[in-house]
């Protein structure tokens, strides 16, 4: 069998899990150009592109995998289930609340029962702790839907409303992801800044993660601005948590956040980011930025890209905004030309190289812990505790394991650019 | 072997029969539902759709905490989509429900101690109504900025000097202007919360507003409304 993941490390968490129940189950994983018995497709329909892309490869899917069982899952299901179930060349469209039984409706199509994916039980946090992956870290999930109602998101229609994974079974599930060998994981949901079991919110179940005992480091994946207060910060003290956070921005324009129903202001989120580099002088922002939002002047982009520098994030996911059928911002007005999009993509794309430079070149001399990903011709790479790429020599080195390396120049020009270094440990 | 299992039917619980509509003017009208099945705080927001229809929308609920009726308040687009179709629906037709949905409002505790200047424009009233007939004895002055006095939606139920009414296009307000116009008149007690409700751009004005009179954003809750 074969999986295609397109879109967020949530789906690419969920795709983690299903190959380990396959592979518990006794499905061999193989590259869909191999004649799959088995593909299931895990879509995205975050943007335009998300659906072009998502459409494409099911298409591909189908086509490399001619008698095969094509299951088409993930946000494009829910949001285009009843074109998708019309669609001779998919046989199962499974919604994201019922994605996590994938493997008892294709044992039960392969036993010959018939079964409908709407029979199959609702539930996000069904996952088993991913045991096989197919990455190096792995996520684990505590929360999943939002109830933000951003007017340019899709992802409440999508991903349901927002629902914490109780803290004992993301203890647990945190407990055997580190049994399976696993040296980082990633805290992941759909607004994890929204965590609440009771009184547990988002700081106090990572205080609790931080201790469970073993021998790995914690990283957050993406995460809204607001919802978390002063103590989290100091939990970045805790040699486990990674110096690394995804806070999304999305515009540096307070009018721009207004219509796009954001919770925080550019004041806000200055306030979260001084609080961090004042503690951890080199502390890691990335972001995500949607460029050409409806009404967006030429006066908000301009604060859009002062914003980057001042915040200097070392990378910058560019969204050129469209249309999300559905949501507010498609009946909002003054909708841009697609040209001048592009253009202000561009140009938030070169000053989110310029600051990666910047931001790599001042960790030349310095040392990182690496957990090392990938091994190719004597060369192991993978990343460092603030989320920076580095490659290094090393005999014999070997996937899954830290080393402490020291950072000796920057390879590169581009957004690809990375770090080369020298273990010393 | 699978366990074949119930489809899930829980759409009785989303479901719920218009009881009464409310034409407050000429496009705007509130919808009365039967007592939420659903625990909700003032301030909340559900999304609303017709049975039967392929899109929803979200609203401020109108009506109280522990009231007999879920309430909307809804204003017509002129060559809208959705609202229009709301506004021809008959007493008995069903509408699809979800939520609630939303952090803005206040803890119990919180109201009954605090002083609140809640400031909305048009039908952003709505979220300030549900938490004010919640919380009855709750220290407040509601700025409601409209166009004409007919949009003063059910201004009678406010008590005596806590609403202030700013219309734009008469002088048949407490304040001829935009509210924004009159919050820049007034004072307001260093410790104020202000909870804000309406269109984006009536939000940013006030924000600066009260940014320039000194107010840390902390103190300032939004809810855009579209």
């Amino acid at each position: 069998m074969a999986f295609k993941t397109l879109g967020c490390r949530l789906n690419q968490y969920e795709t983690d899990a299903l190959v380990t129940d396959f592979s518990q189950a006794g499905y061999e994983l193989v590259d869909y150009n191999e004649s799959p018995d088995v593909v299931i497709v895990n879509t995205c329909t975050v943007t335009n592109q998300s659906d072009h892309k998502s459409r494409s490869v099911i298409s591909q899917a189908a086509r490399k995998a001619k008698n095969a069982v094509v299951v088409v899952t993930g946000c494009m299901a829910n949001n285009f289930k009843e074109k998708l179930e019309s669609q001779e060349n998919i046989t199962f469209v499974v919604e994201n609340s019922r994605k996590s039984s994938i493997l008892t409706l294709v044992d039960a199509h392969f036993s010959g029962e018939i079964a409908h994916p709407d029979q199959l039980p609702q539930d996000v946090f069904r996952y088993e702790p991913v045991r096989k992956s197919l990455h190096t870290r792995s996520a684990v999930k505590i929360q999943d839907g939002c109830d933000n109602f951003c007017t340019f998101c899709i992802i409440p229609m999508v991903r349901g409303n927002a629902v914490s994974r109780p803290v004992a079974d993301v203890l647990e599930s945190i407990r055997k992801t580190v049994d399976n060998g696993f040296k980082e994981i990633v805290i992941t949901g759909v607004n994890i800044g929204r965590y609440s079991d009771g009184d547990t919110r988002f700081e106090d179940l990572l205080a609790q993660i931080l201790e469970v005992p073993g021998d790995f480091r914690v990283r957050i994946s993406s995460l809204e601005p607001d919802g978390f207060g002063p103590d989290f910060v100091k939990l970045f003290a805790h040699p486990k948590l990674m110096p690394h956070l995804h806070l999304c921005l999305q515009s540096g324009s307070d009018k721009t956040l207004l219509r796009m129903r954001r919770m925080y202001d550019v004041e806000q989120f200055r306030k979260t980011v001084t609080q961090f580099r004042a503690v951890y002088t080199d502390f890691n922002f990335t972001t995500d930025i949607i460029v050409g939002f409806p009404g967006e002047t030429e006066e908000e982009f301009g604060q859009t890209l002062e914003a980057i520098k001042e915040f200097n994030f070392s990378h910058i996911h560019t969204f050129k905004y469209s249309v999300r059928k559905g949501t507010r911002a498609e009946r909002l007005e003054n909708h841009l030309p697609e040209k001048v999009k592009t253009e202000r993509s561009l140009q938030i794309r070169d000053l989110s190289v310029e600051n990666k430079i910047d931001y790599f070149n001042s960790f030349i001399g310095k040392t990182q812990d690496v957990l090392v990903e990938k091994v190719a011709h004597g060369v192991a790479s993978g990343y460092g505790e603030h989320y920076i790429p580095v490659r290094f020599k090393l005999t014999g080195a070997q996937k899954n394991a830290i080393h402490k390396v020291r950072l000796l120049e920057r390879k590169g020009d581009d957004e690809n650019c990375y770090l080369l270094g020298e273990v010393i440990l | 072997m699978m366990t074949l299992m119930r489809h899930d039917q829980q759409m009785d619980e989303s479901f719920y029969k218009i009881l009464e509509i409310r034409h407050l003017t000429g496009n705007a009208f509130s919808i009365k539902l039967p007592k939420a099945r659903f625990a909700f705080k003032a301030g909340q927001h559900i999304s609303l759709g017709i049975v039967g229809g392929n899109q929803s929308r979200e609203y401020s609920i109108y009506s109280g905490e522990n009231e007999e009726n879920l309430e909307v308040l809804i204003k017509e687009v002129q060559n809208g989509y959705f609202t229009p179709q709301l506004r021809r629906l008959k007493i008995g037709r069903m509408l699809e429900i979800h939520g609630p949905f939303g952090k803005f409002g206040m803890e119990r505790e919180k109201a009954e101690k605090g002083k609140f200047v809640f400031i909305a424009s048009g039908t952003g009233i709505a979220p300030f109504r549900s938490i004010i007939r919640t919380y009855p004895n709750i220290d407040y002055t509601l700025i409601h900025g409209v166009k004409t006095l007919e949009e003063a939606y059910d201004s009678h139920e406010y008590e005596k000097g806590r609403y202030v009414l700013c219309t734009s296009r008469e002088k048949t307000g407490d304040y001829h202007g935009r509210l924004t116009g009159y919050l820049k008149t007034c004072t307001f007690a260093p410790d104020t919360q202000f909870d804000l409700c309406g269109n984006s751009e009536m939000i940013f004005d006030a924000l600066e507003i009260l940014k320039g009179k000194g107010f840390s954003r902390d103190q300032i809750h939004c809810e855009v409304y579209f």
